[in-house]
């Protein structure tokens, strides 16, 4: 079951342009996705452990598999981070990459949500960017504070 | 003598310096309703604790409670977890208790996960990490969520002697951080001689669950704290949504100001009964209503609610054998209006049925009942339904339970009136199946008797620990008007209390009765 909702797309998509503005003076070429992952990582750790957010992660890149096939090229090493994401940037359409990224960032996201709620998920989110402003997307007004 | 004494005591010397002052010892609350009470005041301050029980007993909900209680953002608290419930799933599980207030997380209450040190690592390099996160955030709570794992990979990996300096080593530092702390783990009793922890714990909160037949029964006990008397023995717990509550022994009332009743008598709504009582109840009395099935009680303790109720005096039914609507119907069918005092907040109802009750609970939740609406008048209707709403194992101790409960409600200045159904004999007048008569301070027994052919109804009161009262056995019929009292005392019977009394007098000429059932009239 797909936990990539479009309120979770649409916070990915935030995330994800966060970074690359925050990153586009700096010499660095990973991706965006990569970057929100290991943003997010540290955080979750202390919650769960390097191996229960290795096996999240791991989840969230199974259930993006149908919407990009492309990304069976990519694993989540033993640290938790991805690998092979950068080898693909060269063969893959960069729209493509986006989109699958963004895919990957929503059902890591939606698996959070499922598990302890928007609400905690968004808090969470607020803490890693305290600058990035959600205001504009729409989760469930009930789930909003 | 006397005098010489007093005049002693007068010239002693006033101090002329005064001591200085014992350390106060601060207590945080538990956040668990009735636990407070249960630990003197609550959880002393920078204490080392240990709340252990086996798996599904509620330890972890107990320590989420305390951390949701005492955390602030200038003094938060550290939630240590290790190779047991990931927080995260901690998390998705509390978030379900109303005490869960997720605008504390992050900056008040603080998750960290300590299973990849416990994992890749050994102990030092546990203490070391919750020695670093001390020591940068200065915690007020430190829970540390399962110590038992951190101990069994200490048993693994390190000596005993080891593993009892990392205890004494976290200990102290986390005193001297002055930090309260609570190590939760899964404990069986026969540890607590062998374990070096429970030796340097301050405080040891055991909980535990017994299956008894089909009824599960969660339980608490203080087996140690030091620095303040906590109330001895097993307490009942209950997880609901709103977490653990606790429910005393002593019923939390131990300390408490008995309140005084005034002398004087409350009318039973039967003024025939009333004289035959000397007058009525006594307030605060505690009286037993005790009869075979269909005798009446219920509708006795209607009428005597009822009539609290005309005179402004609020009233609680605890019922157990029948449900709110059938108690109100039959109360209309006696002209007794029990809907509009309910919607008024002059009366509650309450029915209690679930199969696994303590009579802590019970008692609780009537004592929050008085409270509610200033209740004056109670019924507990029956004494036989609440024994069986119990769980098996508060059975045993229902005699002693009643005791306790009996008190704790007169001791709150309630008027308490409880039916217990007894089964008639021929033999002898029983009272009730529990011997609890020592604890009432009236009685009044109802029976059959079998007089001309028929089966009548005759009461007797029994006993007024206030004072005198008829012994006269008057004969009673239940009418559109409820309980009503007839005939004067009868010579022409003798022993009516069997059942079976005989004739000694002039048989009285009778009405006709008609049966009222259509069949029966064919």
């Amino acid at each position: 079951m797909s936990r990539a909702t479009p309120q979770m797309r649409g916070l990915s998509q935030c995330l994800i342009a966060y970074e690359t503005r925050e990153n586009k003076s700096s010499e660095t070429r990973t991706p965006a996705a990569c970057l929100v992952s290991e943003k997010l990582r540290p955080h979750l750790a202390t919650l769960m452990g390097s191996v229960g957010f290795r096996a999240l992660l791991a989840r969230a890149l199974a259930l993006t598999h149908p919407e990009a096939a492309w990304l069976r090229a990519v694993h989540v090493k033993a640290d938790g981070s991805l690998e092979g994401l950068d080898e693909l940037e060269a063969q893959i359409h960069p729209d493509e990459i986006f989109e699958g990224c963004v895919v990957l960032l929503a059902q890591l996201l939606g698996l959070l949500a499922a598990f302890i709620g928007e609400n905690l998920t968004l808090r969470m989110v607020r803490e890693v960017w305290p600058k990035l402003s959600l205001n504009d997307l729409d989760f469930g007004k009930g789930n909003k504070k | 003598m006397k005098k010489q004494n007093d005049a002693a005591k007068r010239k002693l010397p006033k101090k002329a310096v005064s001591q200085p002052a014992k350390v106060t010892i601060r207590k945080l609350p538990t956040g668990v309703r009735g636990l407070d009470d249960i630990m003197g005041g609550g959880i002393p301050e920078f204490s080392f604790n240990i709340i252990a029980g086996s798996p599904g007993c509620g330890k972890t909900t107990l320590s989420h409670q305390i951390v949701f209680a005492n955390a602030t953002a200038k003094k938060p608290a550290l939630y240590f977890t290790v190779l047991g419930e990931p927080a995260m799933k901690m998390l998705r599980y509390q978030q379900q208790f109303s005490f869960f207030d997720e605008s504390k997380l992050g900056k008040a209450i603080r998750f960290i996960n300590l299973s990849d040190l416990a994992l890749q690592q050994d102990l030092n390099a546990v203490i070391d990490e919750i020695i670093k996160q001390v020591t940068t955030i200065s915690p007020g709570i430190v829970v540390v969520d399962s110590f038992r794992t951190v101990v069994r990979k200490a048993i693994s990996g390190a000596s005993e002697l080891e593993m009892q300096s990392f205890i004494q080593r976290l200990a102290q530092f986390l005193t001297s951080w002055e930090a309260t702390t609570f190590l939760v783990g899964e404990y069986v009793q026969e540890e607590i001689r062998d374990n070096p922890l429970f030796t340097i714990a301050d405080g040891l909160i055991w909980l535990s669950q017994l299956a008894e037949r089909n009824s599960v029964v969660r339980k608490l006990q203080i087996m140690k704290q030091r620095g303040q008397n906590s109330v001895p023995g097993l307490h009942t717990i209950r997880i609901s949504d709103g977490g653990l509550q606790a429910f005393s022994r002593t019923l939390g009332l131990v300390g408490k100001k008995m309140i005084p009743t005034r002398n004087r008598r409350l009318s039973m709504g039967v003024p025939e009964l009333d004289k035959m009582m000397g007058g009525g109840i006594l307030e605060g009395d505690s009286l037993l209503v005790a009869g075979p099935s269909g005798t009446g009680k219920s509708a006795l303790a209607t009428q005597f609610i009822a009539e609290g109720l005309r005179k402004g005096e609020p009233g609680i039914m605890a019922i157990f054998e029948e449900r709110q609507k059938g108690y109100t119907e039959r109360a209309d069918s006696f002209g007794l209006n029990l809907k509009k005092p309910q919607e008024k907040g002059k009366l509650e109802i309450l029915y209690l049925r679930p199969l696994d009750l303590s009579v802590d609970e019970t008692m609780q939740e009537l004592l929050d009942a008085v409270e509610r609406i200033g209740a004056k008048r109670l019924v507990i209707d029956s004494l036989v339904g609440f024994e069986m709403a119990l769980a098996p194992g508060f059975r045993t101790d229902f005699r002693e339970s009643l005791y306790r409960m009996i008190g704790g409600l007169t001791g709150a200045g309630v008027t308490v009136l409880s039916t217990v159904e007894v089964e008639d004999t021929f033999t002898a007048l029983p009272f009730s199946q529990y011997t609890i008569s020592f604890l009432t301070d009236d009685i009044i027994r109802m029976r059959y008797v079998e007089i001309d052919g028929q089966l009548r109804k005759v009461m007797v009161v029994i006993k007024m620990r206030g004072g005198n009262h008829s012994k006269d056995i008057r004969e009673y019929v239940i009418t559109g008007k409820g309980v009503v009292v007839i005939h004067p005392r009868s010579t022409d019977y003798n022993g009516l209390t069997t059942g079976i009394p005989t004739r000694t007098g002039p048989r009285q000429a009778q009405e006709e009765e008609t049966a009222p059932e259509p069949k029966a009239k064919k």
